[in-house]
C-alpha cells in the first residue's frame, strides 16, 4: 500500500470510500496533486477537490484517518504519514501537536513527572490545606452535628459504665476544668470516664466535643500530670477540628480516586478503597503529630514536665511494639518517633 | 485494501489494533494538559480517549468513528459543576431542601439517560453513517423509576427483572441508520444468571463457614486488641486482611460471572434484520484480566490504568462478532439532528453508570 508519485508529481492513496447515504464500502485512489487539488478515482466515480475543502480528521496513535469531503462523503485512508507529509505543507494542519507531544518521549516522561507530582502535592499538601481552610470557616456545631450518635454507638458496642472512685472522677473534673479555661470562650468540651474493655488504656476526641478516657488508662497513670498530657493531645485533636477535616479529606480522596480509575475492573469499589485506606493513615498520623505539637506546647506552657506524656505512651505501648509493616497501616506514628521530643 | 462484496452469510469478527504503549503515551498526555488546565482539557481529554478506542476498533475492514464535539461536552461539564453547587449551598442553608433534590434528580433521571445515550449514539458513526437512540421520557421512566420501585418492594427479587429491562430499553431504542436494533432475550435469561450467582455464593458461603473453625484460635486472640493506641500487629493485621483475602475474591469472581453473562447475553440477544451478534466471553479469563488489572493498576499507582483498559478492550472485541446474512453495504442513513451533551456529562458527574 505504499504511496505512488504519479507522472504530474503528486501522491496517490489508496482509501474506502463512504458515501454518507449508505453503508457501503467502496475502494478508491485518492491523488494528492502539487496543485493543490486532489481527485477520487473509483471503479464507478471521479471527483475533484481542492485539498483545503478536505476535513481530514487529526492523527491519534495509528489509526486510520477520516477525509471528510465537502459532498457529504468520507474517505478511510490508513497511511498516516503520507497523509502527514502532505499536511505538513499546508499552513491548516490543526490539531497535529497533539500527536507530536504523545510521540515525544522527552514530553512523556516529563508528562508522568507532572503527573506523579501533582497528584503527590494535592493529596499531600492541597487537601489537607483545603480542608484545614474549610474546617475553620464552619462553626464548630458542623463537628457537632458529625458525631451526633458517635457515643451512643460506642456505649453500647464497646465501653461499659465507668468503674473509677468518684474522688479521682472528681479530681481529674477538675484538671481538665482548668485545662477548658485556657482556650477561646465557647469550648464546652466534656470529659467522660467509660470502661474501655476492649480498647484498653485509650482517650478518644470525639467530634461533639467530648472527650472519653478509659479506667484502664487512669490505672496505667502514675502521676496526674501523665493524664493531663494525654487530655491535652485530646484536646489538640478538638481544637485542630480532625475529624471534620478528616471527613473532607477522605471523601475528596475517594471521590478522585473513582474519577479516575474509571472502568479499569468490573468493580472498581476495592480499587478506590485500599489507596484511600492507606492514605487515610497518612493524615491520620499527620493529625496525630498535630495533636502531639499541641500537647507539648500546653506542657511547656503550664511547666508541666514533658515527660508524663512519654512516659506513659511508654508505658501503655510496651506490651506492642512496633513492626514495619503495621506502622503503613497504623493511624498512629510509632511510639518512639513520638516520644523522642517530649524526653528532651 | 479490498471492499468486502461478499454475498453469503458470514461472520465478521470484531478486531482490535489497540496497543498499550500507543495508548498509555496518549493517556499521559491527556492527563498532564487535564492536570496543567485545571481541568478544562478534560472534555478534550475525552474525545481524544474515546476516539482512540473507536478507531482501533475494525470491522469488516472498517473502523469505528467517535464525533462528539470537546466544547458540547465541556458545557455539559460546566452545567453539571453548576447544579451540584446549587445543590451544595442551598443544602447547605436549608438542610431540608435535601429531599427536594433527591426527588427532583429522581424525577430528571429519566431525561438524563435519554439525552446521554441519545449524544452517545449519535456521536458514534460506522462507515460514514451515524448510530441512533430515539426514546421518550415517559418509556425511560417506566424502566428507571418503575421497574427500581418494583425492585425495592419485592425485596430485590425483581432485580433481574431490571437488568432484563434496562438492556431491552438500551437496544430496542437503538438504531444504526435508518436500521433499528431489536431484542430477543426475556427475563428468564436474566433469572438464570442471578440465580446461579446465587446459588455461587450459597456454595461459596457454606465453605468459608467450614473453613473458618480452623481459623479461629487466631481470630479469638487477635479479638482482644490491647490498645488503640498501639500499632496494628500480626494476628490483627490478619484479622484486617482476611475480608481482603476471601471475601474481595469471591465477591469479585462472582461480579464477574454476572457481568460477563449479563454482556454475552444482551449481544447474543440483539439483532437487526439480517445480522445478529455473538459474544464469547469467557468467565475465567475475564476474572484473570480483572484480577490482574486490578493488582496492576494499585502496584503501579495507576500508571497501568492504560495497559489495563487496553486488554479488557482487546478480550471484550476479540470474542464479539456479527453474523450477518448479506454483507454491510445496504444500510441507509438517517437525517442527523445535534443534541446537547448535557445528558451524559451530568451522568458522569452524579456518577450514574451508563454503559452497559
Amino acid at each position: 500500500m505504499a504511496p505512488t508519485s504519479t507522472p504530474e508529481g503528486g501522491t496517490d492513496v489508496d482509501a474506502r470510500y463512504y458515501d454518507g447515504r449508505t453503508s457501503g464500502a467502496t475502494a478508491v485512489r485518492l491523488s494528492f496533486r502539487h496543485c493543490g487539488r486532489v481527485t477520487l478515482t473509483g471503479a464507478a466515480q471521479s471527483a475533484d477537490y481542492k485539498l483545503e475543502d478536505l476535513d481530514i480528521s487529526t492523527r491519534i496513535g495509528d489509526t486510520p484517518r477520516l477525509i471528510g469531503l465537502p459532498d457529504g462523503g468520507k474517505c478511510e485512508v490508513s497511511d498516516n504519514d503520507t497523509i502527514d507529509r502532505l499536511l505538513k505543507k499546508q499552513a491548516a494542519n490543526r490539531g497535529s501537536w497533539l500527536h507530536t507531544l504523545e510521540s515525544h518521549y522527552l514530553f512523556v516522561m516529563f508528562a508522568i513527572v507532572v503527573t506523579i507530582a501533582a497528584s503527590t502535592m494535592t493529596f499531600r499538601y492541597g487537601l489537607p490545606w483545603l480542608a484545614e481552610r474549610s474546617a475553620h470557616a464552619l462553626p464548630q456545631s458542623v463537628d457537632r452535628s458529625l458525631g451526633k450518635g458517635t457515643l451512643d454507638i460506642l456505649d453500647r458496642s464497646l465501653f461499659s459504665p465507668t468503674t473509677l472512685e468518684p474522688a479521682i472522677q472528681a479530681r481529674l473534673d477538675r484538671r481538665f476544668a482548668e485545662m477548658i479555661t485556657t482556650l477561646p470562650a465557647g469550648r464546652d468540651y466534656r470529659l467522660l470516664f467509660r470502661t474501655g474493655n476492649n480498647i484498653g488504656a485509650n482517650a478518644l476526641a470525639l467530634p461533639a466535643g467530648i472527650i472519653v478516657m478509659t479506667d484502664e488508662l487512669v490505672a496505667a497513670s502514675e502521676n496526674d500530670d501523665e493524664l493531663v498530657a494525654i487530655l491535652a493531645h485530646e484536646i489538640g485533636h478538638l481544637e485542630h477540628r480532625h475529624s471534620i477535616r478528616m471527613a473532607m479529606q477522605s471523601s475528596a480522596v475517594a471521590l478522585i480516586l473513582a474519577a479516575i480509575s474509571g472502568d479499569v475492573v468490573s468493580s472498581s469499589s476495592l480499587l478506590v478503597a485500599l489507596p484511600t485506606v492507606l492514605i487515610h493513615s497518612s493524615y491520620s498520623q499527620e493529625f496525630e503529630s498535630e495533636a502531639d505539637d499541641y500537647a507539648w506546647h500546653y506542657l511547656v506552657d503550664n511547666s508541666i514536665p514533658t515527660g508524663s506524656f512519654a512516659s506513659i505512651l511508654t508505658r501503655i505501648s510496651a506490651e506492642g511494639g512496633d513492626s514495619v509493616v503495621s506502622q503503613y497501616l497504623s493511624s498512629h506514628p510509632g511510639t518512639h518517633e513520638r516520644v523522642q521530643r517530649f524526653i528532651q | 485494501m479490498e471492499t468486502t462484496m461478499n454475498p453469503s452469510p458470514q461472520t465478521l469478527p470484531f478486531k482490535f489494533h489497540g496497543k498499550s504503549g500507543e495508548y498509555f503515551r496518549i493517556w499521559i498526555v491527556n492527563v498532564v494538559l487535564s492536570i496543567l488546565t485545571l481541568g478544562i482539557y478534560s472534555a478534550w481529554a475525552k474525545v481524544r480517549n474515546k476516539r482512540y478506542f473507536y478507531s482501533n476498533t475494525e470491522l469488516d475492514g472498517s473502523t469505528f468513528e467517535y464525533l462528539a464535539n470537546p466544547i458540547a461536552i465541556l458545557k455539559g461539564r460546566l452545567l453539571a459543576l453548576g447544579v451540584f453547587a446549587v445543590y451544595m449551598v442551598t443544602v447547605w442553608f436549608f438542610p431540608l431542601s435535601e429531599l427536594v433534590f433527591v426527588l427532583a434528580f429522581i424525577a430528571g433521571l429519566p431525561w438524563l439517560i435519554v439525552r446521554a445515550m441519545t449524544f452517545n449514539a449519535r456521536n458514534s458513526a460506522f462507515r460514514n453513517i451515524r448510530f441512533d437512540f430515539n426514546s421518550n421520557y415517559l418509556d425511560a421512566a417506566k424502566v428507571f423509576i418503575g421497574i427500581p420501585l418494583l425492585v425495592m418492594l419485592t425485596l430485590g427479587l425483581a432485580y433481574p427483572y431490571f437488568a432484563y429491562r434496562y438492556r431491552d430499553f438500551l437496544i430496542n431504542n437503538s438504531g444504526f441508520g435508518t436500521t433499528g436494533f431489536d431484542f430477543d432475550a426475556q427475563a428468564k435469561h436474566f433469572y438464570v444468571i442471578y440465580l446461579k450467582a446465587f446459588g455461587a455464593l450459597l456454595l461459596l458461603g457454606l465453605l468459608v463457614a467450614v473453613a473458618l473453625p480452623a481459623l479461629i484460635p487466631e481470630v479469638q486472640s487477635a479479638g482482644q486488641l490491647p490498645n488503640q493506641e498501639l500499632p496494628v500487629q500480626g494476628p490483627q493485621l490478619f484479622l484486617m486482611m482476611l475480608p481482603l483475602l476471601v471475601i474481595f475474591p469471591v465477591y469479585m469472581l462472582i461480579g464477574t460471572y454476572i457481568h460477563t453473562a449479563t454482556l454475552n447475553t444482551a449481544f447474543n440477544h440483539a439483532y437487526t434484520t439480517g445480522q445478529r451478534f455473538s459474544s464469547n466471553l469467557k468467565v475465567g479469563k475475564m476474572f484473570w484480566i480483572y484480577l490482574s488489572n486490578f493488582v496492576a493498576v494499585l502496584l503501579s499507582l495507576g500508571l497501568l490504568i492504560p495497559w489495563a483498559k487496553i486488554r479488557i478492550a482487546r478480550y471484550r472485541l476479540e470474542n464479539l462478532a456479527l453474523q450477518t446474512a448479506d454483507n454491510l453495504d445496504g444500510i441507509i442513513a438517517a437525517e442527523q439532528q445535534r443534541v446537547k451533551a448535557t445528558g451524559e456529562e451530568l451522568a458522569e458527574v452524579l456518577d450514574v453508570d451508563l454503559g452497559f
